[in-house]
Formats: C-alpha cells, structure tokens, sequence
C-alpha cells in the first residue's frame, strides 16, 4: 500500500480527501478574509475615533478661535488673606468644609522642620490660630493650590464612564450627568484637588471657573486676589501677562516627575512645595 | 459545490450574529449620548453646559458703573487691587436693585447694612470702619512677603503714641479706606 501525499496535504489514503481539501480552503479564506478586514481599519481615515482630534489639529482656523489658557501663582506675592477662598466657595456653591482652591503656608523653622497649614478662609487674624515667633522661622511663604489641569491627566485615564475629560481650550472638566461618583478621579489626582460633593454626589473640583473664562472674565479667585499672587490668561496670546511673565521669569510645576505636565505654573517654589 | 450543501448550520450561524450585532448596536445606541464623540471622548453637550453657569463673583467694574467716584478715589491709591466686595460684601441683590433701579426711577435701592463682623456673613451690602476689615489682610503674620504692609497692632500704637484701648474704628482715625493715604 503507497502512501500518497497530494497538495491538500491529505496524507491518509482511506480518509475523504475532499472534506480535507474543503477544510484547508475554508481555513485559507477565513484567514484571507480575516486579515483583509484587519488591515482595513488600519488604513488612515477609516478610524473613527482618530478623526476628530486630527481634524482639530490640522485646520489651523479653528485653533485660532480656541485658546489656550494658562494659570500662574506667584507664591512671592500672596498674603494668606483668604480673600480667593471665599470668592471660589460663592462663584461655584463649594459645600463647607470642601475646597476647589486653598491656601497652604510652608513655615521653615530655624531646627529644619516644615510645617504647613492651611490658611482659613477669615485669614489668620482672629482665627485663634497660635501665632508664629518669627526669630523661629527661616522663611515662610504662602503658596495657592487649586487644580493643575495637566495635559496628561491621571483623573481622565481612569474615568470609567469619560465623565472626566478635557475641553479644547485644556480645561479639565467633570460632565457631571454622567458622573458616577465612584471616586476613582479622586484617588488618581496626585494634587489632591478633587473631591465628591455630598451634595450632587459626583467629583468636583477646580475648572479655572469654565464659565467665567468662556465670556472673558477671569476666575473669582484670580478676581479677588488683591495682591495679584495668581495670573490667568491666554498662552496662545504672546502679549497677554501670563505669557509675558511666563517667559520673563522661571516658573515651576508641581510634582513634574510624575509627568502630568500641568498647566498650573508655579513662580519660584522650593522642593518642599509639592 | 458540497462546499454549500448543508448551509443549515451557516444560516443559523448568521442569524446569531444578526441578533447579538443588531442587539448590541441597538443598546449602544440608548447608552451612548448623542453629542458624544463630537469633540473628543466625551459628551460635547457638557462643555455648553458647563459654560452656562452663572457668573457670580462680581468684578470692581459692575460697582464702577455707578460709583465712578469711588473709581476715581482709588485709582492712585494702594488700594486699587483691592475688591469692593472685600470690604463691602459681594452685593448682588444690590446691584439686581440697582440695575432696576435705573430702569424705572422711583424704585429704592437698600442702603448699606453695617458689618456683622463675619467673613462670612450673608448681608448683601455693608459698609464698615471695623479694624478687623484692615487686619484680616495687615496684620502681621509669618509668612508675608517683605514688602507687604505688615502691622503689628501693639508696637503701631506705641509708634503713633495713642492712647489705649483702641476703638474699633481705630484705623480710620488715621488712614482712609479708598484711598489709603497715609
């Protein structure tokens, strides 16, 4: 008995060689037809979610119209008079005991340690807070927090529902109706500026005053600073401060090693500010 | 061709597929809001939302619009950076009044309560002379910068030579609110 071997790859003379040969070829065109659709979807433009960012980038008329915001805080010039604080809490109806901005003051002490505290919305004076010696004290400044609205945001990523997301001009933004609340933003935020509102039951925090700064105003906080310790303005504008400054003198972020690349700059703070 | 001989089980095959395809399209449909995907992976509407929102804070230039007398007394001061609404509540049913006002004569405006003391109080309008207003921002604390005014109360009067205890319109004997001279 000869074995024959023939190009289906049938090599068993009492098998049905021609269910073989159907197999093969079924299996040849599965894959053809496989791999075809697969590469399809790679070919640009046949995504649908690779449109829109690029359609965005590419027609330089609408990023025209859209700026670019930028937010700085000079911790040289803040006082700690808490006069930011209220202004947040009334422009976004912030419940008690919860912050979209907040001060914290970093005093050095003469022994090496950093102590920081939270400045109170009333300021220090009258607030029964002890009071510093100064000959203790190194150097002490105040320094304004608030949300960094970086450009690789940790909160998007986990997002499970994209009820966190960033608006074309860079802001970061929770749509609130789709909101879950499952806190997951809150923990991923390494600035700790997000909270759950006890009152809507979704995440929360700072949007540089969306609304305010869609109809060229400037943030509340930035409204009442009287000592014009934060600046906001466009970055797409080469003539506005913020550029200006920006440019003129070296600013900072915060916690730049974890690679958020955060809008919020920072002038001229120390290592322990984080 | 025996290829398609029995296509019973091919035909049912592609009605599963139909059927879980056509049930999950339909379900994402429902699920996924229509502005969705607009402007990148996220509900676009959100953004119109968002930006609806009522501004509330108001501006020195909504109490200029009045008080351009005021405006005026504190251009050259040092307190210029100062808000209105440090030092005189945030003043928004007044200026609902106000604007009314202006539309028909004869519709009273509210004066200006006095200050209750509180930061965070809910007059609407105040007016106050009260030291507190001056030293929620000059009093001398750890951590101001060095060319910030700072008082410390106790070693000020000494430098004036007044007389204890103090009033509290004390800072007013001596300095203007608006303008701040001297």
């Amino acid at each position: 008995m000869t074995q024959k071997r023939d190009d289906t790859g049938c090599n068993n003379t009492n098998c049905m060689c021609d269910d073989a040969t159907t197999r093969r070829r079924f299996l040849q065109h599965v894959t053809t037809i496989t791999l075809g659709a697969m590469s399809l979807t790679v070919l640009p433009g046949a995504s649908a979610d690779g449109e829109l960012p690029g359609d965005q980038e590419d027609s330089p008329g609408e990023s025209k119209e859209r700026p670019i915001f930028g937010f700085l805080v000079d911790t040289e010039k803040c006082i700690g008079s808490g006069k930011c604080l209220t202004a947040c809490r009334v422009e976004n109806n912030v419940p008690d005991g919860y912050h979209r901005t907040w001060v914290e003051r970093y005093v050095h002490f003469k022994d090496g340690t950093v102590q920081v505290d939270l400045v109170p919305e009333t300021g220090y004076s009258g607030s029964g807070l002890p009071s510093i010696d100064s000959d203790d004290v190194d150097r002490a400044y105040f320094v304004p927090k608030l949300c960094n609205q970086c450009e690789d945001a940790p909160c998007n990523q986990v997002c499970p529902v994209h009820a966190s997301f960033t608006s074309p001009e860079g802001v970061e933004l929770i749509d609130t109706e789709r909101c879950i609340g499952c806190a997951y933003c809150v923990q991923a935020c390494p600035y700790g500026t997000r909270f759950i509102n006890p009152e809507t039951g979704t995440a929360d925090k700072c949007t540089w005053c969306y609304h305010r700064i869609m109809r060229d105003e400037q943030p509340a906080c930035v409204e009442a600073c009287p000592v014009g310790a934060r600046v906001f303005g466009r970055l797409d504008d080469p003539e506005s401060e913020i550029s200006k400054r920006i440019a003129a003198i070296p600013t900072q972020v915060l916690k730049a090693h974890l690679g958020t690349h955060p809008k919020t700059r920072y002038v001229r703070i120390s290592d322990e500010v984080t | 061709m025996r290829f398609f001989s029995d296509t019973r089980h091919l035909w049912i095959l592609l009605v599963l597929i139909a059927a879980v395809g056509g049930g999950f399209l339909a379900v994402r449909g429902r699920m996924v809001p229509e502005s969705f995907g607009q402007h990148g992976p996220y509900r676009a509407e959100a953004l119109t939302e968002i930006a609806s929102q009522p501004s509330v804070f108001q501006a020195d230039s909504v109490c200029h619009e009045c008080h351009q007398d005021v405006q005026e007394e504190r251009a050259e001061s040092l307190h210029k950076a100062v808000r209105c609404t440090h030092c005189h509540g945030l003043g928004r049913e007044h200026v609902v009044r106000a604007r009314k006002a202006a539309e028909s004569p004869g519709f009273a405006i509210d004066p200006a309560a006095e200050w209750d003391g509180s930061f965070l109080t809910d007059i609407d309008l105040f007016t106050t002379h009260d030291r507190k207003t001056c030293l929620v921002c000059h009093e001398a604390v750890v951590g101001m910068p060095e060319d910030f005014r700072k008082i410390n109360v106790a070693e000020h009067l000494e430098e004036m030579e007044a007389s204890e205890p103090t009033s509290r319109e004390a800072c007013f004997e001596c300095h203007g609110g608006h303008d701040t001279a001297p």
